[in-house]
């Protein structure tokens, strides 16, 4: 796509800086300290899932920890205590995996549920829209900020873990780490071995909020008013 | 130990008591005090106004007072601060840079001279009376000094000492700021008086003048029974 | 709007800051929370100076090959499917988005909260062209109904109380229910909602650009940004120039020094990176991105000593520690950026004339140098505005250049020195009642205003050593 008047901007800015312009050959200087690596730098899985369910508190956010087995009957009881009727889910793969395929279709009867399509284009996004919760798993899991990395994509919508009143996160075990220091590094690992960042890369700490009148803190204003993780034993 | 006094023209001029407590101080604790008498002012009212090369003629004039000096001892965290600025100041001046170096790195507040350099924090004094303590800014944040005249304090016999609320806070004073931004300066000063107030304490400490004047002369604006002392007033008491 | 917020006089706009008091009241309240919000999150860390010390080199590494990074973001962005445009000044920024806008015969634009749309003045300019402009973070749009500016960078309405904010939606928007925040939030979130759902364009700022793969990132907690850069099918991005990073790595280190310096919050709740146009099939997302790079004075900055104020993430520490701002709030600037750091960058951005008085606008207590988390010296460049508006601008009060010529004489001879040491305690005798000055000649007037000054010490310093010295030889 168009790039406009780059060159003059470009060029100006290096002549500021007093040099000739510089297309190639910088390398990011090794830096002095790297404090980030030293976070939770010993702990365990189940220390870290430990650490994020105490930063769960923090940020307003129900935990709940299952296994396989019982996942569907936590999702389920997390959904009917959100009073949820509509539900919008992404169609991901792991869905079959963690017998998520099933419940959704067998839920069929109880709940309104849409798993989202690409087939069905701004169809989604509607009904997102009316949808009350909305289901997706966590790609990568910060435990020291207690946040869920979404990659989204066509089958994992952005609307999904925004736009329903209430989001419930699954998170598998084995997506925990440390702190957001390792979901960059595995995004910039990516990049440099040729796969594409998603068009989106949504990191989620629990339900929205503001402080914008008189400093109060609001839970819940564009985004979602509830937000529930549950952690999966893998 | 041989030491020179930096007395900074406002302990010189206007509160000259402060100088002797520090000279008595020093002495008591061994040191053999000189005070060089080309000293002026350390460049700090013209440098922070934005007249460098006013300033700078100030500084030369320090930087000759105390070239020969072995320590440079003032009692203000300010004062000091300007003078371990000076190497930024003179950097790739040919004449002057080696002079600035020299100056700052062998210049100390006094109660970072006391407890870092001679290592004392119970200088045997005693002081009756509840105390809040004000850390200056520049003492704080330029020459990072935190615990020192704390340390000191604690030690003091008789001492009631209290935390004073929201301390780090800048009192207004700022230099020519009091005068130039009088209605800020005024709003700040007012609110470090309330703080102050709120502690209880009978004496306002510090280790900058400025400071304490400007804190005090608030007080007693307001008609408050707060004195108020420079720290090596309270280390070179004994009743 | 531009960077200039105001036509009145800065004594005039300290003078109305001062005498503000729900404001006061409101912005003491807030610094007291950030501050303590951000000093925990410090603490917690444990070695809070290696993050900084981190954070000062990838910004001084990153403007140094601003030109590079910027060409390697350019490229990567528009393999992804936007559009890159260039702008030197506001105006070119403006007008190539309003030429989007008109292309798309837009009527309706929404927009999350951006600092450089406002110092750009974009609001005015899609409104020429006869868009509805929606802001959509609570405090903007709070501020856009009510016809207010912002007072602070992070919480732009920090200013207002809930009764106004009641009021206010009263008025504008037919609101019935009381002046709990979470109704007035639900409130908004609704009429947010259809307003989302209705645009034809979303607008955002950029927090942070990653150049190795194009992704603008956005932090924020409403979720407006997630909303913007959801639902409308064109999308503009505008980031000022600085505001870039080599890769995701740094990103991390940022947004980690980002989330704690502003608002005490290990992350915010959205940290949302977009990288171009939507992929095919994917429902949500742009079908049309520009990114809009903004000069706008930046460069000038470039290659000067005030170079590392382009590092600024603006989180904001530094206003929330300054008690100059606690006591005139954010409009007594005049600037869109108020504050230590607004005090160095307006006059850097838009000069000196209509701005000479903010970088005095600082007691140098250094409050706001300690706590940046990408260590700009802020106190110290005040210092140096100073210098430059006496040397160079030459706009120093005239008073004052003669006492300073009159110092410089005085400090560097001891004998002047000592001379007027001598007198200074006479000749403020008349002043002087009880060993107290109440109202002071000439500058000492603006110390006596609000506060006493004691008469000079009966014996100076350096005579009482003197005669101690002499009593010791005898």
């Amino acid at each position: 796509m168009a790039i406009q008047n780059r060159d003059s901007f470009l060029d100006s800015l290096a002549a500021n800086l007093g040099r000739p312009r510089r297309t190639q050959g910088i390398e990011r200087p090794k830096w002095s300290v790297s404090p980030q690596f030293e976070v939770l730098n010993q702990a365990s899985k189940d220390e870290l899932i430990d650490v994020l369910k105490k930063q769960c508190e923090v940020i307003h956010t129900d935990f709940k920890r299952t296994d396989r087995t019982d996942l569907v009957k936590v999702l389920r009881e997390t959904i009917e205590g959100y009073n949820g009727k509509v539900i919008v889910a992404s169609s991901d793969s792991r869905n079959e995996e963690y017998g998520l395929d099933n419940f959704y279709k067998s839920a069929a009867e109880d709940f309104d549920v849409h798993l989202w399509d690409e087939t069905m284009w701004k169809e989604n996004q509607v009904f997102a829209e009316r949808a009350d919760v909305g289901i997706t798993f966590s790609d990568i899991t910060l435990a020291e900020s207690g946040t869920v990395t979404l990659f989204n994509n066509k089958y994992n919508g952005r609307s999904i873990s925004l736009m329903p009143r209430t989001y419930i996160a699954i998170i598998p075990k084995h997506t925990i780490v440390p702190r957001m220091t390792q979901a960059t590094r595995q995004l910039h690992e990516a990049h440099i071995s040729g796969n594409a960042v998603s068009s989106c890369v949504s990191f989620v700490t629990g339900p929205s909020n503001s402080a914008d009148i008189e400093m109060n803190l609001i839970v819940g204003v564009h985004g979602p008013v509830e937000v529930t993780y549950i952690v999966v034993d893998d | 130990m041989k030491v020179s006094l930096f007395i900074t023209c406002m302990c010189d001029i206007i509160t000259s008591n402060v100088g002797k407590d520090t000279v008595e101080l020093l002495e008591r604790l061994g040191c053999e005090v000189d005070f060089p008498d080309a000293q002026t002012c350390c460049g700090q009212p013209a440098f922070t106004s934005g007249y460098l090369e006013e300033s700078k003629k100030a500084m030369k004039q320090m930087m000759r007072a105390f070239k020969d000096s072995e320590f440079v001892v003032g009692p203000s965290g300010s004062c000091v601060g300007m003078l371990r600025e000076y190497p930024k100041i003179f950097a790739g001046d040919p004449e002057w840079e080696k002079e600035a170096n020299n100056l700052a790195a062998k210049s100390y507040e006094i109660t970072q001279f006391l407890v870092d350099v001679l290592g004392v924090t119970d200088i045997g004094s005693t002081f009756k009376g509840k105390v809040t303590y004000h850390p200056s800014c520049h003492m704080t944040r330029i020459l990072g000094i935190r615990d020192a005249p704390y340390t000191l304090l604690k030690h003091v016999q008789g001492v009631d000492l209290i935390e004073l609320p929201i301390k780090e806070d800048c009192c207004g004073f700022g230099g020519t700021f009091a005068v130039k931004n009088s209605v800020i300066s005024g709003e700040m000063v007012k609110e470090k008086s309330l703080h102050v107030s709120e502690t209880g304490a009978e004496y306002l400490v510090g280790g900058d003048m400025a400071c304490l004047l400007n804190i005090g002369g608030r007080m007693t604006r307001e008609g408050k029974n707060v004195k108020i002392a420079h720290i090596t007033e309270i280390l070179n008491h004994h009743q | 709007m531009s960077i200039k917020i105001s036509n009145a006089p800065y004594n005039e706009r300290v003078q109305e800051g001062v005498k503000n008091d729900f404001m006061r009241k409101a912005v003491a309240s807030a610094q007291g929370r950030f501050r303590s919000g951000r000093q925990k999150q410090a603490d917690e860390l444990g070695n809070w100076e290696d993050w900084r010390t981190l954070g000062e080199e990838i910004r001084t590494h990153t403007l140094r090959n601003i030109d590079y990074y910027l060409e390697i973001l350019s490229e990567n962005v528009s393999k992804r499917g936007g559009n890159v445009f260039f702008a030197k000044t506001a105006e070119e920024a403006n007008e190539y988005i309003q030429h989007i806008i008109k292309k798309k015969n837009a009527k309706k634009v929404v927009k999350s909260k951006s600092m450089v749309t406002e110092e750009i003045g974009l609001n005015d300019a899609l409104a020429e062209v006869g868009a509805e402009v929606v802001e959509s973070d609570l405090g903007e749009w709070i501020l856009q109904l009510d016809e207010d500016l912002p007072s602070h960078i992070v919480t732009p309405a920090l200013h207002k109380n809930k009764e106004q904010v009641r009021e206010t939606f009263a008025v504008k928007k037919g609101y019935e229910q009381s002046d709990k925040p979470e109704e007035l939030a639900s409130f908004a979130r609704q009429q947010l909602r259809q307003e989302f759902l209705a645009a034809d364009v979303g607008i955002t700022g950029c927090n942070f650009a990653v150049a190795e793969s194009g992704a603008v990132t956005f932090v924020t907690n409403e979720g407006n940004a997630r909303m913007v850069t959801t639902i409308p099918d064109t999308q503009i991005s505008v980031m000022g120039m600085e505001r870039i990073v080599p890769t995701w790595e740094e990103l991390d280190i940022l947004v980690s020094l980002l989330t704690r310096a502003a608002v005490g919050q290990k992350l915010t709740s959205y940290i949302t990176s977009i990288t171009g146009t939507r992929l095919e099939g994917e429902s949500d997302g742009p079908e049309e991105y520009h990114l809009v790079i903004v000069d706008n004075g930046r460069s000038k900055i470039l290659g000067t000593e005030f170079q590392s104020a382009l590092h600024c993430i603006r989180c904001a520490a530094c206003i929330n520690v300054c008690p100059v701002y606690r006591h005139v709030g954010g409009h007594a600037y005049g600037s869109i950026y108020p504050g230590p750091i607004g005090a160095v960058i307006t006059p850097l951005l838009d000069g000196y004339e209509d701005h000479k008085e903010l970088p005095y606008a600082s007691s140098l207590c250094g409050a706001c140098t300690e706590v940046c988390p990408v260590k700009i010296p802020l106190h110290e460049q005040l210092i140096r505005h100073r210098q430059i508006i006496v040397e160079r601008e030459n706009k120093g009060n005239k008073m004052e250049k003669l006492a300073m010529k009159g110092f410089a004489k005085w400090a560097s001879s001891p004998a002047a020195y000592k001379l007027s040491a001598a007198a200074a305690r006479p000749a403020l005798q008349p002043w002087s009642k009880n060993e107290m000055i109440k109202s002071g000649p000439g500058p000492l007037k603006g110390w006596t205003i609000n506060r006493d000054f004691p008469a000079p010490a009966k014996q100076t310093f350096r005579s009482w050593y003197k005669n101690r010295q002499k009593g010791r030889e005898v």
